[in-house]
C-alpha cells in the first residue's frame, strides 16, 4: 500500500486505529453469530453472554472515536490518512449498531426459548447467511481498501431485502394459521428485520470503504457501478 | 501570443528558468486565476519562491538568472518583452516577505512613501490612502493614534500587516507573498490569514508556504512543486483530500519531504 510516514508515531496511530476497527468488527460479527446460534439451539446461557459482551463493543466504539480525534488533533492528516480516520469512525458506528441488533436477537431468543420449540425458527438461517456474508465482505473491503468489493454490497443487499420480505410474509401468515404463538412469531419477524438492518449497515460499511479507497461518496447514488471509472 | 483565459491574472507558458547553469524551473505551465488565492507548496529548493519572484521579475536582480524557454504573460502581455517597464510591472504587484521589512520610518510614511514617489503630493489624498490601506490590513484601529511613531515599535504581526498595507497602497492587482507568516506566532498568523482571505475580493494572491495546513486553510488552488517541476495543480480541496498523484500524496501526508 503506502510507504511509511516520516513520523513513526503517525504510522503507529493509524495502525492502532485500524486494528481497533478490525477487532470491533470481529466482536460484532461473533456476537451476531452467537445470537443466531442461541436462537437456533435455544441456548439461554449463550444469549446472556451475547448481551453481556455488547459492552465490549460499545467500549471499542468509544476508543475508536477517541483515537480518531487524537490523530486529527495531533497529525492533521490529509488525503488517504484523513479518509482512513473519518471512515474508521463512521464504520465503528455501524458496527456498534450491528452489535446492538445481535443483542436484540439474543434477547428475543431468550423469550422464544420460554415456549415450545418453533420449527419455523430455521427460516431465519438463509437470511443470517446473507447478512453475515455482507458483513464479512464489508470488513474485507475496509481492510484491503477494496472499492469494487465495497461497491458491490449494495446490489447484494437487495437479495437480503427480498428474502426479508418473503420470510416476513410467511411468518405473518403463520400468525393467522396458529394459535397461542403469535408473540413468538412476532419475535421472529423482528429478528428477521434485525438481519435485514444488518445488511443495510454492512452496505454502509462498504460505502465507507469505497470512500476510504477512492474518495468516492456512493451514498444515495443510483448507479454505483465502479467498473467504467477505473 | 499565448491565448489567455479572461479569468487568468497570470499565465506561465512552458517556462524554463535557470540561475546561471543551474536549472531551477522546468516546463512550468499554469494559470493563476484572478481574485483567488493560489498556494505554492513543495520541499525546500523545489522552485516555488523562484517562480514567485519571476512574476515581478525580482530575479532580474540576481546575476545570471534568466528565463531560458517560454515565458510569463500578465493580462495578455509578455512581461519579458523589451518594451515592458519593469518598475511599472513591479508597481502592479505587491510583495510581502517572510521577514517583515518596514521602512525605518513612521507608520504613516511606510504607507505614504509609495504613492508619494508615484507623484501624489496632496496631503488629504495621502491621508486617505494611508487610512484605507491600514483599514484594509485590519491595522487602522490599532495604530490610528500613533501614525507618527516608528514602524519598528509595532509587534511582529503588526509589522507584517503594515507591510501588507504598504503593498496595497499603490493599488496593485496582484499580491505575492513568500511565507508571510513563518516568523509570526499563531495568533498573529491567524490575523494575517484572516486578512488574506478578506483581501481576495480585491486582489489576486499567490502565497508560498511551508505550512500545509495554512495552504489548506486559505487557498482556493494549490500547486505542488518538486525539483523545479510543477507536479500537480488543482483545487485545494482536491489536493488535500484526494490528490491525483502518488508523489503529491506522499508529500502532503508526510511520507517524504
Amino acid at each position: 500500500m503506502q510507504g511509511a510516514h516520516i513520523l513513526k508515531d503517525f504510522d503507529q496511530a493509524i495502525s492502532v486505529l485500524r486494528g481497533e476497527v478490525l477487532a470491533m468488527a470481529a466482536c460484532a460479527r461473533h456476537n451476531l453469530e452467537r445470537a443466531i446460534q442461541a436462537l437456533l439451539s435455544r441456548n439461554v446461557e449463550l444469549a446472556n453472554a451475547v448481551i453481556a459482551d455488547d459492552d465490549e463493543v460499545d467500549e471499542l466504539e468509544r476508543r475508536i472515536d477517541k483515537l480518531g480525534m487524537d490523530i486529527l488533533v495531533r497529525f492533521h492528516p490529509m488525503a488517504t490518512d484523513l479518509r482512513t480516520v473519518i471512515s474508521s469512525m463512521k464504520i465503528s458506528m455501524n458496527l456498534e449498531r450491528i452489535s446492538d441488533h445481535a443483542t436484540g436477537i439474543a434477547k428475543r431468543a431468550k423469550k422464544i426459548s420460554n415456549s415450545a420449540e418453533l420449527q419455523d425458527t430455521t427460516l431465519i438461517e438463509p437470511l443470517y447467511t446473507l447478512a453475515d456474508n455482507l458483513l464479512r465482505d464489508s470488513i474485507s473491503a475496509y481492510s484491503d481498501h477494496n472499492s469494487e468489493l465495497g461497491a458491490s454490497l449494495h446490489r447484494r443487499d437487495k437479495e437480503l431485502d427480498k428474502l426479508h420480505r418473503e420470510v416476513t410474509a410467511i411468518l405473518g401468515s403463520r400468525i393467522e394459521q396458529t394459535t397461542g404463538r403469535s408473540q413468538d412469531y412476532l419475535h421472529l419477524i423482528l429478528i428477521v428485520r434485525s438481519l435485514e438492518r444488518v445488511g443495510d449497515l454492512a452496505t454502509n460499511i462498504g460505502e465507507d470503504s469505497v470512500f476510504l479507497d477512492s474518495a468516492r461518496d456512493l451514498r444515495h447514488v443510483k448507479n454505483r457501478d465502479l467498473g467504467q471509472e477505473h | 501570443m499565448t491565448p489567455q483565459n479572461a479569468n487568468s491574472a497570470i499565465v506561465v507558458n512552458e517556462m524554463d528558468f535557470s540561475y546561471g547553469k543551474s536549472i531551477a524551473l522546468k516546463g512550468i505551465q499554469m494559470e493563476i486565476t484572478r481574485n483567488e488565492i493560489t498556494a505554492f507548496i513543495g520541499p525546500s529548493g523545489c522552485g516555488k519562491s523562484t517562480l514567485l519572484r519571476c512574476f515581478n521579475r525580482m530575479n532580474d536582480l540576481i546575476p545570471g538568472a534568466k528565463v531560458t524557454r517560454g515565458g510569463i504573460w500578465i493580462d495578455g502581455v509578455d512581461i519579458h518583452s523589451p518594451d515592458i517597464d519593469v518598475v511599472e510591472l513591479r508597481r502592479g504587484m505587491g510583495m510581502v516577505f517572510q521577514k517583515s521589512n518596514p521602512f525605518p520610518r513612521t507608520i504613516y510614511e511606510n504607507i505614504a512613501y509609495g504613492p508619494r514617489i508615484l507623484g501624489e503630493k496632496r496631503k488629504e489624498v495621502l491621508d486617505s490612502i494611508v487610512e484605507k490601506s491600514l483599514r484594509g490590513a485590519a491595522l487602522w484601529d490599532e495604530v490610528k493614534d500613533r501614525l507618527k511613531e516608528s514602524a519598528f515599535g509595532l509587534s511582529g504581526g503588526q509589522q507584517q500587516r503594515l507591510c501588507i498595507a504598504r503593498a496595497t497602497a499603490v493599488n496593485p492587482a496582484i499580491i505575492l507573498m513568500d511565507e508571510p507568516c513563518s516568523a509570526l506566532d499563531p495568533i498573529a498568523t491567524a490575523r494575517v490569514e484572516e486578512l488574506i482571505l478578506e483581501m481576495k475580493k480585491n486582489y489576486t494572491i499567490v502565497i508560498v508556504t511551508h505550512n500545509m495546513q495554512q495552504a489548506a486553510r486559505v487557498s482556493d488552488r494549490t500547486a505542488f512543486f518538486y525539483l523545479g517541476e510543477l507536479i500537480e495543480y488543482d483545487s485545494t480541496a482536491k489536493i488535500f483530500s484526494n490528490p491525483s498523484l502518488k508523489r503529491t500524496e506522499n508529500y502532503i501526508t508526510g511520507r517524504f519531504g
